[in-house]
């Protein structure tokens, strides 16, 4: 008998010899009753139609699977691009400067992150990076500010006209439209104008006033202004308006008056009145007062 | 070309084999509702990949997902079939101890076919009951004809020796 013959039994492929010879071997009968009993099986109901419906419904209703798949694709790309986006914007406006402005008549005080200490006059701006601190200690100054710098590596403020940098000290830098003014109170300070490199220590001013650089010697520890004075020697009368205009926030006009002519002298920067006073009285001129506006002017007696 | 991407065709492939996939993994594991959902799953993936697969490959496709649906991930359970009561409606004029024996006989082979190997059973089954000839099961299976003929030999084998009591 041949190899599986059994199963060609079932499918008839048994020569009419074999076949002969599997009837009458011992099994045959019970062989045969398995062959009618097991056509006779039937598998569980299955309804093609409604398996298709169900089908249809739950995997090709409406559109194409492209499109039905497509919502959640586009979702997911939306919402990949918006933390892209976030994720730009947040390392953006981390690694912008921090800056600090203040206005006509006012004054601000910033604590930098290691905790040196920058007063800011009134119009001035600062900006610095509080990523690279540690690394930079770096301050980009527009006005005039007074540092009490805590001891550390190099500090460095950088303005238009100048560079000034030290390692732990106080000092004072005016950069302000055609006047470039450092003063040192404490400590060593190294400033750079025009290429050159000056040490000044305690005790002493460096004033460039339009290109033409004097030195002076300051009075007290700390700038006046901390003290709501504002204080010149020989400084042209141009720049004590300008002043005036930055504490009070004021405009101020001139008539017949030399604006050159230097000014020794100080003014109280919360009381304008005496202000006012106080720069007329040794320059020799009148004011009027309107509104906002003060108008300087030249006056024929001495008061 | 036709293409299975086409409602129509894939409506035909669907009447056409459905039935068979569902049969299949019946008989693989005796779960009628993961027979069900093998069929609504391996549509799925034909219709997923419907413009990569010709009709004529289409029919294997289907086997091949509905097969792998399943590898190692559910257990057996018992394979309940219905016997048809051709049996005993062609002779009515039997005596009740003959249809107590029919009875009797049914539940044997029940009892054979559950403890067939799965492959042995499938093989059988579709066969028998889905009258699929070997060429037809040995494509779907994966394997060569000689191999479900020695599968058929050997459940024939076992399924008489279980009800036979040998």
């Amino acid at each position: 008998m041949q190899e599986n013959y059994l199963a060609k039994w079932l499918s008839g492929e048994l020569s009419e010899q074999e076949l002969r010879e599997f009837e009458t071997s011992e099994g045959y009968a019970s062989f045969q009753k398995l062959k009618e009993a097991s056509s006779g099986l039937q598998a569980p109901d299955f309804d093609a139609d409604q398996a298709l419906l169900r089908f249809k419904e739950e995997h090709m209703a409406k559109a194409p699977k492209v499109i039905s798949l497509n919502p959640f694709k586009k979702f997911m790309r939306v919402a990949a691009v918006i933390a892209v986006l976030l994720a730009g914007s947040y390392f953006y406006i981390n690694s912008l400067n921090e800056k600090v402005t203040t206005g006509f008549a006012e004054r601000s005080e910033v604590i930098l992150p290691d905790n040196s200490e920058l007063f800011l006059n009134a119009d001035s701006r600062i900006s610095y990076s509080k990523k690279n601190w540690d690394n930079q200690r770096n301050i980009e100054l527009d006005g005039e500010a007074f540092f009490k710098v805590a001891k550390g590596k190099k500090f460095t403020v950088s303005t238009e006209q100048g560079t000034v940098i030290v390692l732990g000290t106080q000092f004072n830098v005016e950069n302000r439209e055609g006047i470039f003014e450092v003063t040192c109170y404490e400590g060593l300070v190294s400033v750079t104008h025009k290429g050159k490199e000056i040490k000044l220590p305690a005790g002493n001013s460096y004033v460039v006033i339009n290109g033409k650089q004097t030195t002076g010697t300051p009075k007290g520890t700390q700038p006046s202004w901390m003290n709501n004075e504002s204080t010149f020697e020989s400084i042209p009368l141009k720049f004590v308006f300008a002043e005036l205009e930055r504490q009070f926030n004021v405009k101020v006009t001139t008539e017949n008056i030399n604006t050159d002519l230097l000014f020794t002298g100080s003014f109280n920067n919360t009381d304008l009145n005496m202000a006012l006073k106080s720069i007329s009285t040794p320059s020799q001129t009148r004011y009027k007062v309107e509104g906002d506006n003060v108008l300087f002017y030249a006056g024929n007696t001495p008061q | 070309m036709s293409n299975v991407c086409e409602d129509h065709i894939f409506s035909e492939v669907f009447k056409a084999h459905s039935k068979t996939v569902f049969n299949y993994i019946f008989y693989k594991f005796g779960n009628e509702e993961k027979a069900h959902d093998a069929v609504q799953e391996a549509f799925v993936k034909l219709w997923e990949n419907c413009a990569k697969v010709s009709p004529e490959k289409a029919k294997s496709f289907v086997y091949t997902v509905a097969n792998n649906l399943y590898l190692n991930v559910i257990k057996s359970e018992k394979v309940r079939l219905k016997h048809a009561d051709s049996l005993v409606r062609d002779r009515t004029n039997e005596s009740p101890e003959f249809l107590m024996e029919e009875k009797e006989y049914q539940k044997k082979l029940d009892d054979a076919l559950n403890a067939l190997p799965e492959n042995q059973r499938t093989t059988f089954l579709l066969n028998r009951v889905d009258g699929k000839k070997y060429a037809e099961i040995a494509e779907m299976e994966g394997v060569s004809v000689k191999a479900i003929e020695k599968r058929m030999h050997l459940a024939l084998k076992s399924l008489r020796e279980h009800i036979d009591g040998i």
